[in-house]
């Protein structure tokens, strides 16, 4: 069978229930039943505030299996600190601390502790599940916008001015041991990744983009792929970092315009020809300077 | 606890802290939805787009599943040459396959080929229904009148085949030669016709050796499958010279294992499968051999490998060239003059026509063979019957405009190809039982038979489908239904041929056709389109967990949990889940 | 064992005593020296705890919420803007009902920049829902920060000691460090009624609609109304054990006293000396200290000023626009006493950003309490020259 196997890696636990609180078509619930599948239930979740507060269900209710703490926005990787000194104090190695923020409590609010938590390497799976904006509270813009985005704080006639911030890069300098982009929309590519940070220690960052079809601009059915799109056309490249050294592309990336991409989304509708041609151009630059960056790695271990 | 003062005026029990005491099941978030999915098994392109109506899907998914028996009684069920088609077919399953836009289409006709050799060397249990009473004739021993036979003694009918020639077979053992279709695998596929109770009567030319007026007194039902065995002619000046002569009368001579001599130069005309299967065997017999098309190789009618293995034998192509006269020496044909040819409009058939130029030039000739098409010579018998220079005309079941009077094959107005061929076997003999059975009228009830608007199933019309189907729609899936990110690029296994130089020494067999591994890979290579295979994409992607596993397979969708997003259909990598409005 | 030691050092002796599993700060003067001493014990082995070095206060707090909530005895110690700064995630705390102890080094907050004691940074934590106790002495420093946890456990509500910077924090005084095998007996390993369990998973904190969620404060609120008979009860326990107590509230020759010092924090130990000196002088003048701020103990406190004349309270805190905070808590828990037994009560603003609050500065206090009938306004400020 040439079809990609991906149900080999699914075994049956149930750890994210039914009746959770996303809307239609939201990627999020989608990354966090990978995830969890792939570390199993001797998992604890921290989350700060994001779309997966409400996700998550109100009291009394959980849509997760596992130990849940919510907290306050920026605190996710100070409290899953915590959470993890707990655990080995009581013996606990062996559990998994995971981390689960948006891209504000990553990108903006949480970004101070996570830069923290990885300079102490704590030893937690973070993942940022990054759907471009704050979404919970209106699609509003983050610093995971992406250029020329229509946001409700960027309007049409004013997009977002700031290239969207390179947070793998900020999290590979800090030299943690492993630093990834996934995305739901590539399960077995996803589920690999987990399992491989889980089998490791210290801090572990995994980005995810997370499609938002009300905050996109989309349909509930498109997000995914618009999101494997999103990473054949190197808007988000699939990467693993270790050690903030050893670069690796975890799959094939054909290098398609971007254009499609953009056309496909309300949020970028507003696009001229030449903006999408500068679009174009800054991704060609980032794509040089990675492959420039993987080169210069590559002979500098060698 | 203390008793909470509460404004809401129950005594819930709240605990201190925001506690989780339940999983989000109580909350029915399938309220939201306002479209509906659901598992509809759909139809793959291949199976709309089969002349014969085989369920190619159908033995591809259980070749997945390593069910190889029972793929090759499903490909039984529809096909009584699977061993033949597999080689000669021009496999319009190929050029439907959805695969193409990935990775090259499926090897179809290696699959079918596979499974055709290997029911050889392992034969499948005959199958008969509960012997009737009615008796057929068939008359003609082709592709048709086989499959006619076929289905008809499968539906439990005495059957006898009238043959003119010594051996059964028609134009696959008369027209095609050995080195596409060796003998012995044509008398295999034909002695299992055999095998079904089927008595086939060589040497008697009906109408001279039996009277037609005795086939039907003595025959319940009669079905007309004679071919088409006269090649047209070119009308140009010349062309009763000797040395231009019928490709088809050639082929005749070299199937029947005699070597005619045909000069150092031989010209072919026409772009069809007789005109390559004159050019290779002409090869064959030391020949320099030039085929003259008046129009473009892509607009050839030929099977696209057949050209490609005739020019790989070393056959020169002179494209755009129109014969408009034979030239002789000593009597002898010795050149075609060829006016240079320029595409036009369109025609009829869709292919730009030929334009004439004014400008000739000259091929030399020793012998030159016609090969731009057949008709049928029909006799008296048919004065009454509908049909035209194309042929008989029938309807949607093989019915002539005579009552209990069945045609199938190249003597109908229909396509000429061994596929159309045992499809309208099939479609006279389904129209024989269907008669004789006293059902008559409408046959809109038969579209539940097809693959979308294709050739009809007997499995179906004997009710006896062995392939379950989830809510079927009979409509086909397009490339566009597909999601081809759920498959790995995995090119298409090519067919081992011999060398040319060594093929053009004899009649041996040219395609090798793929070892058994490399065919089942192939069969692996099938997207299963439109049918679910239980690959649990849907069931990985639901962002909503409601899709799980029900008892005995397949999956069951917790409709109070179902948001309507259309991932899950959005994600099939086959089709087979569809969105509606409808509530369930 | 009686070691002389500055009151930062007696917190992180009552933090070892206690058996801190997992401590988690950042150092701000003049809390600096108890992150030190911490994390010497840690080092050495002495407190077998993981000490989280966190990059803000705020996270310092998210971090011990963290270890809380996983069920071990968690600790922390701030100070002026680090507290501040915190602000948000004491109120999780609080909400979260997770039984963490921290020290808050009493200091003044900028700008301009000031490092000298006053008690304004706690006192704007009065809302989280945090139990407020204020020292006097290192020995207190360090009996509360033990007792803190026992009150914090058996509650479910975060307790903050606090200790006035450089009176207390960098001052040496010799205390009594009490037996650690006493002190286990005292407070014996935490035991978690609810925790982040894999083996019984349950989400803490989720959304809470407003048909819960009243009745979760509500039951907070009962909580922390139990805090002073709860403290009562640990003191007394503590009393039999080591032979101190200190009280939610202390009178101090408050006997017949005409006026009574209201005081918190180390003006008390100034204030004790001019009350005695008073007294040998033969004026009928007595102290009373408030040792809990949060929750204000209210019944005690009619208790203690019903049917005195006169009360000059002294406050190291302002609460602008108001006045001196422990003035108008003081003020809203008398106000029911009937007519004739409420205390006129004199407001005194005092001893901002570390100015220092010598007896004489409480002699004018008496002096201006016995002048008038009544005070002239509110906030009464001392010494202020502008």
């Amino acid at each position: 069978m040439s079809q990609l196997r991906i149900n080999d890696l699914i075994p049956d636990n149930r750890l994210v229930t039914s009746g959770h609180l996303a809307c239609p078509g939201c990627a999020a619930p989608l990354g966090m039943k990978l995830a969890l599948n792939a570390l199993g239930p001797n998992t604890i979740v921290v989350m700060p505030a994001s779309c997966f507060t409400i996700i998550a269900g109100p009291w009394p209710q959980s849509s997760l299996q596992v130990p849940v703490f919510h907290t306050a926005f920026a605190t996710g990787p100070a409290v899953a600190s915590g959470v993890r000194a707990a655990l080995d104090m009581q013996g606990q190695h062996d559990t998994n601390v995971l981390v689960w923020v948006g891209d504000g409590g990553t990108f903006d609010i949480g970004l101070q502790s996570l830069s923290g938590a990885a300079e102490r390497n704590e030893n937690m799976i973070y993942v940022c599940y990054d759907n471009e904006a704050y979404m919970n509270t209106g699609i509003q813009r983050s610093s995971a916008t992406p250029w020329g985005a229509w946001t409700t704080t960027t309007p049409a006639q004013f997009p977002e001015a700031s290239p969207k911030k390179d947070m793998l890069g900020i999290m590979v300098a800090h030299g943690i041991p492993y630093a990834a982009t996934a995305t739901p929309a590539y399960p077995a590519d996803l589920v690999a990744k987990i399992t491989k940070a889980k089998a490791m220690h210290g801090m572990r960052f995994i980005h995810l983009l997370s499609p938002c079809p009300p905050g996109w601009k989309c349909g509930d059915d498109e997000g995914l792929e618009l999101a494997r799109m999103a990473v054949q056309n190197r808007v988000f490249p699939m990467l693993e970092v270790e050690h903030g050294t050893r670069w690796r592309l975890t799959m094939e990336h054909a290098g398609d315009p971007v254009e499609p991409y953009l056309r496909r989304q309300g949020r970028f509708r507003h696009l001229s020809a030449e903006q999408v041609t500068h679009i174009q151009a800054q991704i060609d630059v980032r794509w040089q300077q990675l492959m420039r960056r993987m080169e210069a790695e590559a002979l500098a271990s060698v | 606890m203390p008793e909470p003062i509460t404004t809401t005026g129950g005594a819930r029990a709240i605990p201190q802290v925001a506690m989780s005491s339940t999983s989000t099941l109580p909350t029915h978030t399938g309220t939201w939805k306002y479209q509906v999915p659901a598992y509809h098994d759909r139809v793959a392109p291949c199976n709309a787009r089969c002349p014969v109506g085989i369920d190619i899907e159908g033995y591809m998914n259980l070749l997945r599943l390593g069910r190889v028996e029972d793929a090759r009684d499903l490909l039984l069920t529809e096909n009584p040459l699977p061993a033949v088609t597999g080689r000669v077919c021009h496999h319009p399953c190929e050029n439907a396959c959805n695969r193409r836009t990935l990775d090259g289409a499926v090897a179809i006709h290696a699959v079918e080929r596979m499974l055709g050799d290997l029911a050889h060397q392992h034969p499948a249990p005959t199958f008969r229904a509960t012997p009737l009473a009615e008796r057929v004739a068939v008359v003609g021993s082709g592709p048709a009148g086989l499959a006619c036979a076929y289905h008809l003694a499968r539906l439990g009918y005495g059957v006898t085949i009238f043959e003119a020639a010594a051996e059964p077979g028609g134009m696959l053992r008369l027209g095609i030669p050995a080195y596409r279709l060796p003998r012995d695998v044509l008398d295999r596929d034909i002695a299992r016709v055999a095998a079904h109770g089927v008595e086939i009567r060589c040497g008697v030319r009906v109408g001279s050796d039996v009277a037609w007026a005795e086939l039907t007194a003595t025959f319940d039902a009669v079905c007309v499958s004679t071919g088409a065995h006269t090649s047209r002619a070119l009308g140009v000046p010349g062309e009763e010279l000797p040395g231009v002569r019928p490709g088809l009368a050639f082929l005749r001579d070299v199937n029947a294992g005699r070597r005619p001599d045909l000069g150092r130069h031989v010209v072919v005309v026409g772009g069809g499968n007789t005109a390559m299967d004159c050019a290779r065997s002409a090869l064959r017999l030391g020949a320099k051999v030039t085929v003259a098309y008046r129009r473009t190789r892509e607009q050839m009618p030929a099977i696209k490998e057949e050209i490609e293995d005739a020019m790989r034998e070393g056959a020169e192509f002179v494209f755009l060239a129109n014969p408009v006269e034979f030239t002789a020496r000593d009597g002898h044909v010795q050149a075609m003059v060829c006016e240079r040819m320029a595409l036009g409009e369109p025609d009829a058939s869709g292919r730009r026509r030929p334009m004439p130029t004014g400008e000739t030039f000259t091929l030399a000739a020793d012998t030159v063979l016609t090969a731009i098409g057949e008709s049928s010579a029909l006799t008296q018998f048919f004065a009454d019957v509908e049909g035209s220079d194309a042929g008989l005309r029938v309807d949607a079941l093989g019915g002539t405009t005579r009552d209990l009077l069945y045609a199938g094959g190249d003597v109908t107005d229909l396509e000429r190809t061994v596929a159309d061929a045992l499809g309208a076997g099939k479609r006279a003999a389904i129209g024989i039982d269907r008669h004789l059975r006293h059902h008559k009228g409408d046959t809109a009830e038969l579209n539940a038979l097809r693959f979308a608007q294709g050739n009809l199933s007997a499995a179906r019309w004997m009710g006896r489908d062995p392939i379950v189907r989830t809510a079927p729609v009979n409509e086909v899936v397009t490339a566009d239904d597909v999601n081809f990110t759920q498959f790995r690029r995995r090119p298409r296994h090519a067919d081992p041929h011999l060398p040319s130089a060594a093929a053009v020494q004899g009649f041996d067999e040219v395609n090798a056709g793929l070892p058994e591994a490399l065919a089942m890979d192939e069969a692996r290579r099938c997207l299963n389109c439109g049918v679910c295979t239980e690959c649990d994409v849907c069931l990985i992607f639901c962002p909503d967990a409601a899709i799980s596993r029900a008892e005995g397979g397949a999956y069951v969708i917790a409709m109070d949990y179902c948001k309507g997003c259309g991932i899950c259909a959005a994600e099939c990598p086959r089709g087979a889940i569809t969105m509606s409005q409808d509530r369930p | 064992m009686k070691k002389v030691m500055v009151g930062n050092h007696a917190v992180a002796w009552g933090a070892r005593l206690a058996r801190v599993e997992v401590i988690s700060a950042y150092p701000i003067t003049p809390q600096t020296q108890v992150v030190e001493k911490l994390s010497e014990m840690c080092a050495d082995g002495t407190l077998p705890a993981r000490f989280i070095k966190v990059e803000s206060e705020h996270s310092a707090m998210a971090a011990v919420i963290g270890a809380s909530a996983t069920g071990v005895r968690a600790f922390t110690a701030s100070s002026s803007h680090g507290l501040l700064y915190m602000h948000e995630m004491l109120h999780w705390a609080a909400g979260a009902r997770l039984p963490i102890v921290m020290a808050d080094v009493n200091r003044a907050i900028g700008p301009g920049w000031n490092i000298w004691t006053d008690q304004n940074d706690s006192l704007s934590q009065r809302d989280t829902g945090w139990v407020q106790l204020y020292c006097e002495t290192n020995q207190e420093v360090l009996d509360t920060t033990i007792m803190a946890f026992k009150l914090a456990e058996s509650l479910n509500v975060p307790v903050m000691l606090t200790l006035d910077g450089f009176y207390l924090s960098h001052t040496a005084e010799p205390v009594e460090v009490p037996d650690q095998e006493l002190v286990d007996r005292f407070l014996p390993k935490r035991e978690a009624s609810y925790k982040l369990d894999v083996d019984e998973p349950h989400a803490f904190g989720a959304l809470v609609k407003p048909d819960a969620y009243m009745e979760m404060r509500w039951l907070q609120q009962e909580a922390l109304q139990k805090v002073p008979a709860a403290l009562d009860a640990i003191e007394r326990d503590w009393r039999r054990m080591f032979g101190r107590s200190y009280g939610a509230l202390e009178a101090y020759r408050a006997a017949d006293a005409e006026l009574l010092l209201v005081t918190s924090g180390t003006v008390t130990s100034t204030a004790r000396a001019v009350v005695d000196a008073r007294r040998a002088a033969g004026e009928r003048i007595g102290l009373l200290k408030v040792k809990m701020f949060r929750p204000f103990p209210t019944a005690l406190v009619r208790e203690a000023l019903r049917g005195v004349p006169r009360a000059a309270v002294l406050d190291r805190n302002i609460s602008p626009g108001h006045g001196g905070i422990f003035a108008e808590e003081l003020r809203s828990a008398l106000y029911d006493l009937p007519d004739g037994e409420r205390p006129e009560l004199f407001g005194f603003v005092l001893g901002l950003g570390g100015r220092d609050i010598t007896p004489a500065v409480i002699e004018d206090v008496i002096e201006q309490t016995r002048a008038g009938l009544r005070p002239t306004r509110e906030d009464l400020w001392v010494g202020v020259n502008p």
